[in-house]
């Protein structure tokens, strides 16, 4: 068993955040390592986090001293939350120096600690006291704040390194000892680490300077699991593993709520074996324990007056139940002119509400929240009677946890649209993998590695966008909860041919339909008519819909689909597409370090014949034929011309490079400068072929003459200036 | 032949007909060198031109564009041209944009002027 100091539960026992963890004791040991902001999402909990870190380093007797400290109550003046700052910095250096780590737990006066201190501490310490004295009593309250807040700084070289962690997840923005403690700490360079509420946090850390920070969220669902069926053993809770899933997405694997319900369950004395027993308690913990208590807390801390936290309540109740964002007026007419900021800002950072200035929507707070604001608004606002209100809190919970746990489920079977999308970064991908109806008439029924080779060599290729963004459809529309799972469907913003303009951006909307049997043709419409009320409903210009159908979809489906220009996979197809997408990506990334040259040639001089010959030399090396060699060269040649010649390029150099792959050379030239308008131009290479147009054409030759000569030719997607790949395939 | 910007540009006069030497790449630059002189050639009075690519290795494509307009100007004046001794590779980007249908080739200066010759005396 290791030993706990600060800890308040056995290393052992705590659970998840192992990366967390690890960077957090790792921090202070990095070279100039100087703050460390710990952004934390409401409920997902910090503290033991911090005491299992302080454990680590406390355990390490290196020379990193931990110092935790927990932010006290805003109440506190700011002269007293300094002195505990200092007793407890005091306690914990000394505890770390002597290596007794009860000593964290005990109480000194400054006199009693000197006669604790080592004789290497003994003379600081000595100067501490004294100036405590001094500054205590020099009537200059902010001086002495100050002085406290020093404290680390006091520490000599050589008798080990402070590493101050501060615990401040409470809204404390409105206290002075919490503003003077940024301040003090922004002026320094030794290592620390604050957390706090990730949206309150941020707001502080314009002040700190450079930083790092890490993101703490609600823990993944399997580690929430966890985290429950250890806290059910440590608290002797009979816990049935449905339960426990329940409680989980319930609480939307929150350690913080886990945590106090489960304690409360062992105090109740009830186990958690059936849904019943869980929600009856649920109700209780909402009207009158745990859950009550932290959500009363942040109500009261965002409206302290009775009256005006009682129309608070209403308001938060009859938003949420509208689901319409209100202006910030309404808040006024609530709160006061005067308090409005403050009342906003605290929900804001308990993340209860979004509010963006000038507007407040009611979203966020989970399934709690909005159990507690209906328990609360049917007690205070429409006085009915407690019996009623928990009977039909229980009630509706219980109806609600198999849709909860449905819900889960069908995230779990998502075939994850939304990261498919985010994947597709202009990877030409065969264009079969989106037409279920061309792809079940050449591959049903084959084996799947025959399909995936055959796939493989099939040349129909379609270039998929530069996906910018992604999203659910129920962030663009929230009335279409009602139709689509969260998981299940996506809205990704994209851009094509490597360019942002109005006319290359398009919006995909992609939903995963479900279909035990091939979808029909109604259900497939109805998919799209919703789709397409979600974009019209956003405003979207130019759409792309994509419908994933787990066996695809019937003739008719896809006669449809087809005809309105839209796509459909089934789920076998959607699976091929993904794994080429991670493949691609990863083979990007592996070959990018091997077989590549690069080369920069200032514009002119024809120097495009320099790169001409290096590209020459190049091609002999993957045994390309003469033939094949020349069009190479006489295509560089043309796209170093082509960027010379449009990008008004300032530097007024061409980056080169040239990428050797088992059955292809890739040759990129880049420039920075402006886009010449040929690249607006419709593609292909009929233009060259037709009749009289040589003598019809005299300049803009360039391009086509590459995309002649060339394989594949394209534009890359660059911030500035263009950058053309062109592709030849070695052929025997 | 010296043009004004001081470059030579290689040519010869054959009776009637004036033989005009690419360098070794045919841009911009020399590619207008060469226009200026075919026609200096025809304002001279000739009435046929040979350009010869012997020591053409690359030919880009504002070179091409300037090959037409050297098309057109001796379309103008009832010129024959006759392209001569281009490499295979400029054959066929020749045939690609075309060039070959408005030009005849021969595969090299003696041929060109022979082909002339035979044009003329029809």
């Amino acid at each position: 068993m290791t030993r706990r100091v600060l800890g308040r539960v056995e290393k052992a026992h705590f659970i998840g955040r192992a990366c967390e963890l690890e960077r957090i004791v790792n921090h202070p040991h990095k070279p100039g390592a100087a703050g460390l902001l710990v952004l934390v999402a409401p409920t997902a909990g910090v503290s033991e986090l911090l005491r299992q870190a302080y454990d680590e380093l406390f355990l390490q007797q290196g020379k990193v001293i931990p110092i935790y400290f927990a932010l006290p109550s805003p109440a506190r003046t700011a002269v007293s939350s300094a002195i505990e700052f200092l007793n407890n910095f005091l306690i914990q250096y000394l505890a770390f120096r002597r290596n007794e780590g009860g000593l964290v737990h005990t109480s000194f006066t400054l006199n009693e600690l000197l006669s604790l201190a080592p004789p290497a501490d003994f003379e600081w310490f000595e100067e501490v006291v004294a100036g405590y004295k001094r500054e205590r009593f020099s009537n200059d309250d902010a001086a002495f704040v100050q002085w406290c807040l020093s404290i680390p700084h006091r520490v000599p070289n050589g008798n080990g390194r402070p590493f101050v962690m501060i615990d401040a997840v409470s809204p404390h923005d409105e206290s002075d000892f919490y503003r003077q403690l940024i301040g003090s700490f922004s002026k320094r360079a030794s290592s620390y680490l604050i957390a706090g509420l990730r949206r309150q946090l941020l707001r502080a850390s314009s002040d700190l300077g450079a930083v790092e920070i890490l993101r703490l969220q609600q823990l993944p669902i399997t580690e929430a699991a966890a985290l429950a069926d250890s806290l059910a053993l440590r608290h002797n809770v009979p816990l049935s593993e449905e339960v426990r899933d329940l409680l989980v997405q319930q609480f939307q694997a929150s350690p913080f709520l886990l945590d106090g319900f489960i304690y409360a369950a062992r105090e109740a004395r009830v186990p958690l074996t059936s849904y019943l027993s869980c929600q009856r308690l649920y109700v209780d913990q909402l009207l009158g324990g745990s859950l009550n208590t932290y959500f009363a807390r942040s109500l009261e801390a965002a409206a302290p007056e009775p009256d005006v936290r009682r129309e608070l309540i209403r308001l938060l109740h009859d938003g949420r139940k509208n689901g319409q964002a209100v202006p910030v007026e309404t808040f006024k007419s609530v709160a006061g002119a005067q308090n409005v900021e403050s009342l906003l800002r605290r929900l804001h950072a308990q993340e209860l509400v979004n509010w963006s200035g000038s507007a407040v929507q009611f979203s966020g707070g989970g399934q709690p929240w909005e159990d507690y604001l209906k328990g609360r608004y049917r007690l205070e606002i429409l006085f009915e009677s407690r019996a009623r209100v928990v009977a039909d809190l229980i009630s509706t919970s219980l109806k609600r946890a198999p849709r909860t746990m449905a819900r889960y489920y069908r995230r779990l079977s998502s075939m994850g649209v939304q990261t498919a999308l985010s994947a597709f970064d202009e990877q030409r991908v065969p264009t079969v993998l989106f037409d279920y109806g061309r792809y079940s008439n050449v591959y049903k029924g084959l084996p799947i590695e025959q399909i995936a080779a055959a796939i493989d060599a099939d040349s129909e290729l379609l270039r998929l966008p530069q996906v910018v963004h992604v999203a659910s459809c129920t962030a663009f529309d929230s009335a279409a909860v009602e139709v689509f799972d969260e998981e299940r469907c996506g809205v990704a913003h994209a851009f094509t041919e490597g360019k942002y303009s109005d006319e290359t951006q398009v919006v995909w909307l992609a939903a995963e339909i479900d279909s035990k049997l091939e979808a029909e043709l109604a259900l497939t419409r109805s998919w799209c008519d919703w789709l397409n009320s979600v974009a019209r409903g956003a405003g979207f210009k130019s759409i792309q819909i994509w419908l994933i159908a787990r066996e695809g979809f019937s003739t008719e489906a896809m006669d449809y689909l087809l005809r309105i220009g839209a796509y459909g996979s089934s789920a076998q197809q959607f699976e091929l597409l993904t794994a080429r997408l991670r493949e691609t990506a990863a083979a990007t990334q592996a070959t990018q370090a091997m077989d590549e040259f690069e080369m920069v040639v200032p514009m002119g001089g024809d120097n495009e014949l320099i790169v001409a010959h290096t590209v020459e030399e190049i091609a002999r090396r993957l045994n390309f034929k003469p033939e094949a060699i020349n069009q190479i060269k006489h295509a560089v040649v043309e796209a170093f011309i082509n960027a010379s010649e449009h990008s008004l390029s300032p530097e007024r150099r061409i980056y080169q490079r040239f990428r050797l792959e088992s059955d292809k050379l890739v040759i990129t030239i880049a420039s920075r400068g402006i886009v010449p308008p040929q690249i607006d131009a419709p593609h292909g290479q009929d233009g060259l072929a037709r009749e009289n147009d040589a003598l019809g054409l005299r300049r803009g030759l360039g391009l086509g003459l590459i995309r002649t000569l060339m394989d594949e030719v394209e534009f890359e997607r660059v911030d500035d200036g263009t950058s053309l790949r062109m592709t030849k395939y070695l052929r025997n | 032949m010296t043009d004004p910007t001081g470059c030579i540009v290689k040519s010869r006069c054959v009776g009637t007909a004036a033989v005009v030497y690419a360098s070794d790449y045919l841009n911009k630059v020399s590619g207008e060198r060469i226009e200026r002189e075919c026609k200096r050639q025809l304002d001279s009075g000739c009435q046929a031109l040979v350009i010869d690519f012997h020591g053409t290795e690359i030919v880009n494509s504002i070179g091409i564009s300037i090959l037409l307009d050297i098309i057109d100007v001796a379309e103008k004046s009832g010129a024959q041209l006759v392209f001569s001794d281009v490499n295979h590779q400029t054959i066929q980007l020749f045939d690609v944009l075309g060039l070959t249908r408005h030009v005849a080739l021969a595969s090299d200066e003696h041929e060109a002027l022979s082909l002339l010759a035979q044009s003329s005396a029809a």
